[in-house]
């Protein structure tokens, strides 16, 4: 857990609170609300993702592509010395009297292995930057979140109304509110 | 979707402007001065005055006194040398005896007209890619190209045009192009002096009547379906919002034209092209030449997508489109480079002769023009639309999208030219001036197809969808 994102965990928040929405476009409108009255929103969780959500509270472009070309290019160089270890420096086989050095043969195994590392790592490092990784702890606000349920998450933070922002998300669709308290949610 | 601000859907009318007119003009009469001035430079001595003097041509260039030789060389003296030190070169008989050359009558004309084929054939496939990709946008109930299906719409009006300048090359020059028709003129039969089994054993498919019947009864039926298409589309705009019953024909009928195309596209390559080089075959071929002229199309219609869009017109399309059409260049262009391996690595292991010998002309005699074919296709729009920004900048897809068609079409050109002529071919400005001509023809062909009918399908049920087109931050 502590090797994750610090930012994103929900742990160790002095107080949040909690909307809980069952309309993708009411969440929409919500969310418009909410950063038109300079709440900051923490984040929303959605099941699945919901068009112009990321462009509303101005999230950062995702940097999973990055990860996939990097995951791609670690592929790549370990097929390449992989099949250059075994092909050429281990154990030279004449297969039909072709060389062994560089040769068209290597390039689907280098082509499957890119492929592969960058399948896996983008999986990996998606479930895992999404706390969904089997034996990482995620934090559910809702156990909904990943079925039916869109939430929205703010923390409180001094100076913020909080009256204001509970009547906006009430105002804007929200099936329920609830308060978090130091990793306790009480509906309020 | 439905989020965000309300897009207002509204027709636009297209009309041509002075300077594409000008533009595609200039294209197509400095083609014809660069074609003339090819035409003048091609050596013509070697065009008979006598018997001897006629060009002989080698299909395989596998000998290593062949390696030296220019096709300028490749006179009578050359020919005279063929026969006699050609002994190291006994036909295999595991393969039959396989015709070496023959002899082109009109050597500089052939040259003329085997342009003409590549570049018939060229946007012949450009034009028919572009309507499958129309019809696979229904078939698939795609919605965010409905904003941008005129274009596609009007580069598929180019099927007739391409087709004919093709029919015409191979109609006048098919005895000189291709050896299995000079074969067959010849009508051997078995046993007599320059027999040759394969040819023989194809000549049930590879003949004249099924070489023009085939691919025309193939083209008309697109066609016709094509223009249902079109047509459909079209009544659907002077219909009423709403109104699904043209978008349903339009499903079917595109449904119907994906799956004959798909069973069929393999023809005109295996007809036309891959006939070129008669002995050998590779059952991949047909699915290489289609992907050529897939990316090809996709790239074209994004740059007309960002002319357009540059114009003022297409206020639906923005850059998310742009976006998605440079994915489908990157993801293509990436597929070309799967297939052309498919193809070139089984014959490089397998090692069979029969099929070795197209690659092997084409990798020791054209060793330029085989890099820059990879370097065109894959290396350079790879390297350059890997980033998420290239994609979205029409500059960047202008300038690899420039590339790209360019290299394709040498891709085409370099599939023919060596299995015609043997080693010893450049990309001249004969070949520069045709294709300059008809990518003139093809552009101002195409945009005054969008003149015809009005630029956004504004009762397409997926246009509010694609106007409101987002692929994310």
């Amino acid at each position: 857990m502590g090797i994750l994102d610090k930012k994103l965990s929900l742990r160790n928040r002095s107080k949040m609170l909690v909307g809980i929405w069952e309309d993708e476009d009411k969440l929409v409108e919500a969310t418009s609300a909410l950063v038109h009255d300079g709440v900051h929103i923490h984040d929303i969780y959605t099941p699945y993702p919901v068009h112009g959500l990321e462009r509303i509270i101005g999230a950062r472009r995702s940097r999973l592509a990055r990860v996939a070309f990097f995951c791609g290019l670690t592929g790549f160089i370990l097929m390449t010395t992989m099949i250059w270890y075994m092909y050429v420096l281990d154990w030279p086989v004449n297969v039909g009297n072709k060389p062994v050095r560089f040769t068209p043969s290597w390039i689907p195994v280098m082509f499957e292995g890119t492929v592969l590392c960058t399948a896996y790592g983008m999986g990996f490092f998606f479930f895992w930057r999404n706390r969904l990784l089997l034996g990482v702890k995620n934090d559910l606000l809702d156990d909904r979140q990943t079925d039916d349920r869109m939430v929205i998450a703010i923390e409180c933070v001094e100076g913020m109304n909080e009256s204001d922002v509970l009547n906006t998300m009430k105002s804007n669709g929200a099936v329920e509110l609830r308060e978090l308290i130091n990793g306790v949610q009480t509906t309020i | 979707m439905g989020h965000g601000h309300h897009i207002e859907i509204k027709q636009e009318t297209f009309v041509v402007p002075a300077r594409a007119k000008q533009f595609s003009m200039i294209f197509m009469v400095v083609g014809l001065i660069l074609a003339g001035i090819g035409i003048a430079k091609i050596d013509k001595s070697a065009a008979g005055h006598d018997e001897h003097a006629k060009v002989e041509v080698k299909a395989e260039g596998h000998d290593s006194h062949e390696a030296a030789k220019g096709h300028e060389e490749h006179t009578a003296a050359a020919a005279e040398e063929h026969h006699t030190e050609e002994h190291g070169n006994v036909p295999n008989e595991n393969f039959g005896p396989r015709m070496e050359y023959h002899t082109i009558e009109h050597p500089w004309q052939t040259k003329i007209w085997a342009n003409l084929l590549v570049a018939g054939y060229f946007f012949l496939m450009i034009s028919l890619a572009s309507m499958f990709w129309i019809t696979i946008q229904y078939a698939a109930n795609a919605g965010w190209s409905a904003a941008i299906k005129r274009i596609p719409e009007a580069m598929s009006t180019f099927i007739p045009v391409g087709f004919i300048v093709l029919l015409i090359s191979v109609f006048i020059a098919k005895n000189d192009i291709y050896h299995w028709a000079h074969y067959e003129h010849l009508g051997l039969k078995p046993g007599q002096e320059g027999y040759d089994k394969i040819l023989d054993g194809k000549s049930g498919f590879l003949n004249s009547t099924m070489f023009f019947v085939f691919p025309i009864v193939l083209v008309t039926i697109w066609m016709i379906l094509g223009r249902r298409l079109r047509n459909l589309s079209v009544q659907e705009d002077n219909g009423t919002k709403g109104d699904i019953t043209f978008h349903n024909k339009s499903i079917r009928t595109s449904a119907i034209f994906a799956v004959i195309f798909g069973f069929t596209i393999s023809f005109l390559a295996w007809f036309f092209i891959m006939s070129v080089d008669a002995h050998w075959y590779s059952t991949i071929f047909g699915v290489y030449n289609f992907i050529t002229h897939w990316v090809t199309a996709i790239t074209i219609m994004a740059l007309l997508v960002a002319y357009l869009k540059s114009l003022g017109y297409l206020k639906l399309v923005s850059n998310e489109h742009i976006h998605d059409l440079g994915k489908f260049m990157f993801a293509f262009t990436i597929f070309w480079a799967y297939i052309w391996l498919s193809q070139y690595l089984l014959i490089w292991y397998a090692q069979i002769p029969e099929e070795m010998y197209y690659y092997q002309i084409r990798f020791e005699q054209y060793k330029a023009n085989f890099l820059t074919n990879l370097v065109m296709n894959f290396c350079l729009p790879f390297a350059l639309l890997l980033m998420r920004s290239a994609k979205r900048n029409r500059y960047v897809l202008g300038i690899v999208g420039t590339i790209m068609i360019l290299g394709h079409y040498h891709d085409v050109w370099f599939m023919v030219f060596p299995g015609v002529f043997g080693p010893g071919m450049q990309v001249g400005l004969l070949e520069i001036g045709v294709f300059m001509f008809f990518a003139g023809l093809f552009l101002i062909w195409t945009l005054t197809a969008l003149t015809k009918r009005g630029l956004v399908p504004v009762n397409h049920p997926f246009i509010e969808e694609s106007a409101h087109h987002d692929v994310g931050v």
